[in-house]
């Protein structure tokens, strides 16, 4: 241990390089010779450059822990240099790329590599029989990439590179079969709905490096206390327009409105992470996004990316905690997030989507944790909830690997109601299913009770301090009073998150018991069973020809279990690194330097530690509640109670099994207001740019020529005649003398010249005396006469030319040099004078004479 | 030599003179055998004012070394004018240079 940390000292920690830049490797090697190099050689990358870097981590996190006694340790890697920014607070920034790893991003790295690994080993098997199997191992192999310059990036700047890199990954992959087109508009919506929130994320940039000066972590920590000021955020500008005239209303409107720096770039950075981490109202991407193989859905949409939006906050905690606003907007949205999707959960048939709507509320989850100011209480539910997401999509996975025996189309076998009974055929898919399902639901002593408890109970008795003393901010307009947390905040948070644990815990047990007890209503399972129709039966009609037959659905290879098995047990233990009601708090110790400065602006209410046994039992009840209701409709009373709920509130079922009808809402309120942007687009594009620039220019053209055609008369003797006639022109021309000169003049000096242009076998004779006699009669090859005026002195000189042929003209040219003082673009001889107060100035000779001062 | 020298306006002359009968006559003819011809006469119209002029200006060559190169281009227009013609009797079974007007537009 200690050899390595004197091999890699924090200051120049290499090792980060080679951790994020080796899944990198191995998706170009798979990206670029993957076709060639064949299904052996593409497992054997992309598994083992994961691997290595999973190690890699591992070492880190070793080290960090070494490291890490009272202060937070913390490694870099500096790479170069890769823009200078002027700000307004330090002069100049630079920007660099940078990595660093300290204790949150260490644990993250680890969560990323590790399950990262175990599903890639898991999707070994479960694309085997893909044609685009390289092409899906490169871009698993990008996105651990992308997800580790996210995680490591040491600046805003290098995490949003790897912010766009995992989304682009995650549309790549949603997309991943892309022939239908169902999968490849899954993938542009997501890609465009995290546009939304990315958005936000560079308005968070810009605002930080405007009121910070820095975008690198511990810039902005140096920084923060500069977000502790008002902006002025209304009227635009310095006044409402024409406020004046309006009266009272205009009073109004003109009314200065301030807000703290920090909440606008809390908000700003929430929107990024809304869009990021599918919370309201940017979720809508995720449960479509489950287009993509499964694989991908456990290890982008359930375990690593959707958890960034977390991570970010927690990164950025010192910056959320200056504004208890932008902190109450992350728990409320969080808390609502939470219950929304889990109420929408209820109604879908589809495992997967099941699985996407609960992911979608366990990161409101996440949100209503890191939003109360229990930063460590929402990492730990980032941590449990990627393993027990990521084994409840693989085991969903494996189920619909074993429904893919018999049915082909991808909604019918991942459909609900062609499951049950599968208990009994896929046991190890079935345990570890059952592991992580007690897990979500809050099983006593499960990593999810322990997590999601933690969470509730700091919803409850944290609140955000005021950052100022006394609440209130000095503005230019007199003081401003800051958002406070109301009394209730903690009691309605509490509220929504129990009630959203009972729904989990309803809904999950509901797909528990669909897929596993029960009859198996997939096919008629038949002893023996041959495939009747050979091969192509995959291309029938099933349902057709009678009842389905197949053979007992089987269970899946061991790259499939194996990892199933392994995130299964973390599922099962991983509780323990947080249980403060057994007073384990590792985890919390560990990322105590993290979240040390965000901590002292988190108060929890008075007699906080008594309601932490209360509150156990109320969670058990949750739990109980939930799982009893949803055993006793659906097992004792076989459904029938859901059925009678459905009759009895047709609109509030179809309304919900709708999903709320939020996609119709978007589609009618955004993309129709961006479809008649574009259709006013295209009739200015019709009318402005075809109708005017092109059909007028090419008016132009064909109007000119249609009337040079007349000139174009296909007659041989014409164009010959144009020919001659030029020829002719050109004879006269060169026939013709020119008598033409340049002058040159220098006023200042008096100096002049005439100099003639040459020409064929052309002779001059000058009169530069300007006597009226030529200077010679003869004709000489003298081109050039210079001669000196005086001032006020004007002279004629005439030139006569003669050329080849013997013919002559002249020319006449009258030079005069003006007066001394005339201004104009002769030069100009500056004197040196001495001013009144003493110094000395240059001024143009004759200019301002009153000094006296005559050459 | 100065015979000559004193009568380079002659030559100068009837070089003018074979250049616009050249030049005439392939404006107005019509057949192109005959243009080619008249082509033929007004490059030859300037080799002999080129030889005339050289003979002048006897320090260097460069006037007959001009029309040297002229004849070989005028043989060489000489044998594509006849391919065009050639083509153009296939085409049209005429040699009349009014016909060749699918150019027209």
């Amino acid at each position: 241990m200690e050899a390595l940390a004197a091999l890699f000292p924090a200051e120049n920690y290499t090792l980060l390089a080679f951790i994020v830049l080796l899944p990198l490797l191995g998706a170009i090697v798979n990206g670029v010779f993957g076709k060639r190099l064949g299904r052996e050689a593409v497992t054997l990358m992309g598994l083992s450059v994961i691997f290595v870097s999973f190690v890699l981590s591992v070492v880190t996190f070793l080290l960090l822990r070494e490291a890490q006694h009272e202060h937070a340790a913390r490694f870099f890697w500096h790479g170069w240099d890769w823009a200078t920014l002027s700000t307004q607070q330090r002069g100049s920034t630079r920007i660099g790329v940078n990595l660093s790893v300290d204790a949150l991003s260490g644990t993250m790295a680890l969560v990323v590599t590790g399950v990262g690994f175990l599903i890639h080993l898991y999707s070994s098997k479960y694309m085997e029989e893909d044609p685009g199997f390289y092409r899906f191992f490169a871009y698993l192999n990008l996105f651990i990439f992308s997800m580790l310059v996210l995680i490591l990036g040491d600046s805003l700047p290098i995490l949003f590179v790897g912010w766009e890199g995992v989304g682009l990954c995650s549309y790549l992959l949603i997309g991943f079969w892309f022939h239908e087109e169902k999968n490849a508009s899954a993938g542009k919506k997501a890609f465009i709905t995290n546009r939304i929130g990315d958005f936000g994320l560079l308005c968070a940039m810009g605002l930080l490096i405007y009121f910070t000066g820095a975008l690198d972590w511990k810039g902005i920590s140096l920084g923060a206390n500069n977000l502790l000021q008002p902006v002025p955020i209304w009227p635009l500008g310095h006044h409402f327009p024409f406020y004046e005239q309006l009266g009272s209303l205009g009073a109004i409107l003109n009314t200065k409105v301030y807000v703290s720096a920090a909440t606008l770039v809390g908000i700003a950075l929430f929107i990024g992470c809304a869009g990021k981490s599918a919370q309201l109202p940017l979720y809508v991407w995720l449960p479509d996004a489950m287009a993509g193989p499964t694989p991908v859905s456990a290890l982008i949409h359930a375990a690593t990316m959707v958890t960034a939006g977390v991570y970010l906050v927690c990164r950025l905690s010192f910056v959320f905690v200056l504004s208890p606003a932008a902190m109450f907007i992350v728990a409320v949205i969080g808390a609502l997030t939470a219950l929304f999707a889990a109420i929408i959960a209820f109604a879908q048939n589809d495992i997967k989507k099941v699985l996407a709507y609960s992911t979608v509320s366990q990161l409101g989850y996440m949100f209503l944790g890191v939003g109360v100011g229990a930063f460590a209480a929402g990492f730990f539910h980032v941590l449990t909830h990627a393993f027990f997401k990521a084994c409840l999509f693989l085991g969903a996975g494996s189920v619909i690997h074993a429904m893919h025996a018999r049915i082909h189309d991808t909604d019918a076998s991942q459909d609900m109601r062609n499951m049950g009974g599968l208990k009994k055929y896929l046991p190890y898919t079935f345990w570890t299913f059952a592991i992580s399902w007690a897990a979500i639901v809050g099983f006593p002593l499960t990593s999810g009770f322990f997590s999601k408890d933690e969470i509730l109970f700091k919803a409850f008795t944290s609140t955000i301090a005021s950052p100022t003393a006394g609440g209130v901010m000095s503005t230019p307009d007199g003081e401003m009073k800051l958002f406070l947390w109301p009394t209730w905040a903690g009691t309605a948070l509490y509220a929504i998150g129990l009630t959203t644990a009972v729904f989990t815990a309803f809904y999950m047990t509901r797909l528990f018991i669909g897929t596993f007890f029960g009859e198996f209503k997939g096919w008629k399972i038949v002893k023996n069973y041959q495939a009747a129709h050979g091969h192509d039966d995959h291309h029938h009609h099933h349902h057709e020809t009678g009842p389905l037959e197949g053979p007992k659905p089987h269970e899946s290879p061991w790259q499939m279990w194996v990892p199933l098995a392994i995130l299964a047990a973390l599922a099962a233990f991983t509780g323990f690194l947080n249980a403060p009601l057994f007073h384990l708090e590792i985890f919390e110790h560990w990322l105590h330097p993290v979240f040390h400065a965000a901590a002292e602006h988190v108060k929890p209410i008075e007699g906080a530690e008594g309601f932490m046994h209360p509150f156990v039992g109320l969670a058990v009840t949750a739990f109980a509640v939930g799982v009893g209701g949803a055993y006793w409709v659906y097992v004792m009373q076989k459904g029938e109670p859901a059925k009678r709920f459905t009759e009895a509130a047709p609109g509030f079922h179809s309304l919900v099994v709708d999903k709320f009808r939020v996609d119709e809402l978007y589609d009618e309120v955004v993309i129709g207001s961006v479809d008649s942007l574009a259709d006013i687009s295209v009739s200015g594009d019709k009318w402005v740019v075809d109708g005017i620039l092109a059909r007028f220019t090419a008016a132009v053209v064909t109007g000119t020529g249609a009337v040079l055609r007349f000139l174009q008369t296909g007659v041989v003797h014409v164009y010959a005649t144009f020919m001659v006639i030029g020829l002719l022109w050109l004879g006269w021309f060169l026939i013709t003398p020119r008598a033409e000169a340049r002058t040159a003049t220098d006023a200042a000096a008096g100096s002049y010249s005439v100099s003639a242009a040459p020409g064929l076998g052309y002779k001059y004779r000058w009169d530069a005396n300007g006597d009226g006699q030529w200077d010679s009669e003869e004709f000489n090859d003298t081109t050039e006469v210079n001669f000196k005026l005086d001032v006020e002195q004007s002279r004629k000189v005439r030139l006569e030319v003669k050329n080849a042929f013997g013919r002559t003209n002249s020319a006449e040219f009258v030079l005069e040099r003006p007066k001394r003082d005339a201004s104009g673009a002769s030069p100009v001889t500056l004197d040196v004078r001495q001013q009144p107060d003493g110094s000395l100035k240059a001024v143009p000779r004759g200019a301002g004479s009153a000094q006296g001062v005559k050459p | 030599m100065n015979l000559l020298g004193s009568v380079v306006e002659h030559y100068v002359a009837i070089a003018s003179v074979i250049f616009t009968l050249g030049a005439v006559g392939f404006l107005i003819r019509r057949n192109s055998l005959v243009q080619l011809m008249c082509v033929e006469l007004m490059l030859n119209a300037v080799n002999l004012a080129l030889v005339a002029f050289n003979r002048q200006h006897q320090d260097n060559m460069n006037g007959q070394m001009f029309a040297f190169f002229i004849i070989a281009v005028a043989a060489a227009e000489a044998a594509v004018g006849l391919a065009i013609v050639l083509a153009f009797y296939r085409l049209r079974s005429s040699v009349f240079s009014d016909e060749a007007d699918k150019l027209k537009h």
